[in-house]
């Protein structure tokens, strides 16, 4: 009985010798594969396309008469990755409502509204959005009315801070 | 030892459900132990290498853009913000060297034991690996589109010229026209990224699931299982010293191709030495053709050769041959690692090219600890904000159909017409309207840099070597009259640095 007993006990301990030497050679290509992929995950990470908004010169105060809105593009540059994305935006000068500047992006999907001189509103090529002379909702899908953005006078010029807002919200948020 | 071979339930499964038994089995020569064995396991490294090349260049793949406008660039990125991307870039370099290395090794190896003979396949499979994994190295050093990659356009330009027969036509194939062009740069990729590795994979897989040449039997598996750990053990030895030695290192980046300076000293890959090194022993004109034609013929000894073996009866010619065979092939071995050390003694012991050399590595860290700049690209088309007043539907819902007309596209085409004298002696070399055409130097935003007033620009044209220019910069003097040169100077001088991306 004793004997049996040892040469059972010199078995299990040569398979459990020989699973761990089968174990190494897997352990090994796990560690080079993790060391890769740890890596690789940092790598191709994305990467936060934001910069904050800064003030732009759109034209002097003069510039700005009349009762219809008046359009102008705002520039912006934001790093992304290996490029600098120029961006081109337009937005709507109000000479009537103290020049105040509205974003030309539909707050719906995004696209840009175009002025309807004969209705006297607001209209969204895309998905039919209207809105009123002063920039609020007036009907189609879009949630909420024209977002307004930041604006001063200064020395008789017109500035504006362009920023984008999250679409499809009733509250404005602020991208980025 | 082969009862004791027993196999868990899993395994089993696998076994019998996929090829991999077989696989295992037509990979493995006749067992062998200690020193022998571990030899062998230059087709583990050979394996990791290869693996890690498809990963990094995959992973590369992901900033790199294939342009002569960004290439440069989002390398220069890759080194310098990229989490990682130096590292993942030096171990593609690195590793590109050494998978030649260990595939040269992993050849005399299997020539040592007459491996050949007994599986063609395997030897053939790896012959072609190493010529696929020559070729894709010299594509690769192309991309990143800066002086070094100029000059390995030229030469792998000069190689194809240099085949027999065909040698103009593919030279023109190669570079997709008769210059060295933006278009180089895209073929060279498609090679680099797609074609060649296509080809590399489907030689491992005719290898693997095609090709059997099932060796080792049921009574091999204890010993099978020994040399695969012996393989896993050797090929992460080399995989993290290479790792290692990638976190210290980073791989070349020299500086643009539009930016060449005057005595720049290219130096190839260390895979790429010992024929950079034959190259100046052979005369000028016939140096590149010899070279293809070298590798040419190697090329095709080391595919015939167990043809050779088994067309010849061992008994009486098989000793005497096979010396000759083993003779040819150790002073081939021979060859490569001496003009490799010769080209490293060579470039240590001129103390001109020496200094030279440390130089361009000071010049390249310098890059490298530079602030990235990243290139300015449009995603909407630039307008003049200025003068146009738009309040119309129609010009807004097609802005950017009616943008087209109405605005002006920065950069280039805003400067006025060059002068006729300019288009006559100038535009085919810097372009029609100075944005120049690689190789030669764009002239746009010219007066930026140092010494390039309208006057020192129209004492350059006098005089081109005054100013550190080489030819094919020639003088003008004399071909020119001054008023001519000054109205080009002015011109020339006007010219702004192009202001984001043209389309």
């Amino acid at each position: 009985m004793a004997e049996a007993s040892t040469e059972h006990d010199d078995k299990n301990r040569l398979k459990s010798r020989r699973d761990f030497l089968s174990f190494i050679p897997l352990a090994l290509l796990a560690g080079m594969a993790a060391t890769i992929a740890a890596a690789a995950f940092r790598f191709l990470r994305p990467t936060q396309i934001f910069e904050e908004a800064k003030w732009t010169d759109i034209g002097p105060l003069s510039q700005f008469t009349g009762d219809k809105p008046i359009m102008r593009s705002v520039s912006t540059e934001r790093a992304a990755g290996w490029a600098s994305m120029v961006e081109e935006h337009f937005v709507f000068v109000l000479p009537d409502k103290n020049y105040q500047v509205l974003s030309a992006a539909c707050p719906h999907e995004g696209c840009n509204v175009v002025w309807r001189d004969e209705d006297k509103n607001f209209f969204c090529p895309c998905h039919d959005s209207l809105f009123a002379a002063d920039g609020s909702r007036v009907s189609g899908p879009s949630r909420r009315g024209l977002d307004p953005l930041p604006s001063e006078q200064e020395n008789g010029v017109l500035k504006v801070k362009y920023q984008s807002y999250v679409n499809n919200t009733n509250e404005r948020v602020v991208r980025g | 030892m082969a009862n004791e071979v027993d196999r868990t339930g899993l395994l089993k499964r696998l076994a019998r459900s996929t090829a991999l038994d077989e696989i295992s089995r037509s990979l493995l020569d006749e067992p062998a132990e200690r020193l022998s064995a571990w030899l062998r396991t230059t087709a583990g490294i050979v394996a990791m290498l290869l693996a890690l090349q498809f990963v990094t260049g995959a992973l590369l793949s992901f900033y790199y853009l294939p342009s002569t406008a960004g290439a440069h660039t989002t390398i220069a990125y890759i080194e310098k913000v990229a989490s990682a991307g130096y590292w993942f870039r030096s171990l593609h370099h690195f590793g590109s060297q050494l998978l030649t290395l260990f595939l040269v090794l992993h050849l005399a190896q299997m020539f040592w034991r007459r491996a050949y003979a007994r599986k063609p396949v395997a030897w053939i499979a790896a012959v072609l690996l190493l010529a696929f994994v020559t070729g894709n190295g010299a594509t690769g050093y192309s991309l990143p589109w800066d002086a070094r990659a100029f000059f390995s356009t030229r030469i792998a330009e000069g190689m194809a010229n240099g085949l027999p027969m065909i040698g103009g036509a593919a030279r023109r194939w190669l570079l997709g026209g008769t210059e060295i062009s933006p278009l180089t740069l895209v073929r060279f990729y498609a090679l680099h990224l797609l074609v060649i590795p296509f080809i590399i994979l489907l030689t491992v897989i005719a290898r693997l699931f095609i090709f059997r040449e099932i060796s080792a039997g049921e009574e091999r598996r204890a010993w099978a299982k020994q040399q695969f750990a012996r393989n896993a053990i050797a090929a992460s030895v080399v995989f993290f010293s290479l790792a290692l030695f990638a976190t210290r290192f980073h791989a070349p980046l020299g500086p643009p191709a539009t930016e060449l300076l005057p005595g720049y000293l290219p130096r190839p890959g260390a895979q790429f030495l010992w024929l950079f090194q034959l190259l100046k022993y052979l005369p000028g004109r016939i140096a590149t053709a010899a070279a293809a034609t070298l590798l040419l013929v190697i090329f095709v000894a080391l595919i015939a050769l167990p043809f050779l073996n088994k067309s010849t009866s061992r008994e009486f010619m098989g000793r005497p041959l096979r010396r000759i065979g083993q003779t040819i092939f150790a002073a081939m071995l021979a060859l490569f690692f001496t003009l490799t050390a010769l080209a490293y003694i060579a470039d240590f012991s001129n103390t001109r090219v020496r200094e030279q050399l440390a130089r361009q590595r000071a010049d390249e860290q310098a890059f490298l600890n530079q602030p990235f700049e990243p290139v300015r690209m449009a995603v909407t088309e630039e307008q003049n904000a200025g003068e146009q007043v738009q309040d119309t539907a129609t010009s807004i819902t097609g802005n950017s159909n009616a943008g087209n007309s109405n605005s002006q596209t920065p950069s280039v085409s805003s400067s006025s017409q060059p002068p006729a004298a300019y288009t006559k002696s100038c535009s085919s070399c810097h372009g029609s309207r100075g944005q120049g055409f690689f190789p030669y130097p764009k002239l746009l935003g010219v007066s930026a840099k140092p010494n390039r007033t309208i006057e020192d620009l129209i004492a350059l044209m006098n005089n081109p070597e005054a100013y550190g220019l080489k030819p094919p910069m020639k003088s003008f003097a004399g071909k020119l009259s001054e008023a001519e040169e000054r109205e080009i100077a002015e011109w020339v001088e006007g010219l702004k640095k192009p202001q984001g991306r043209q389309r």
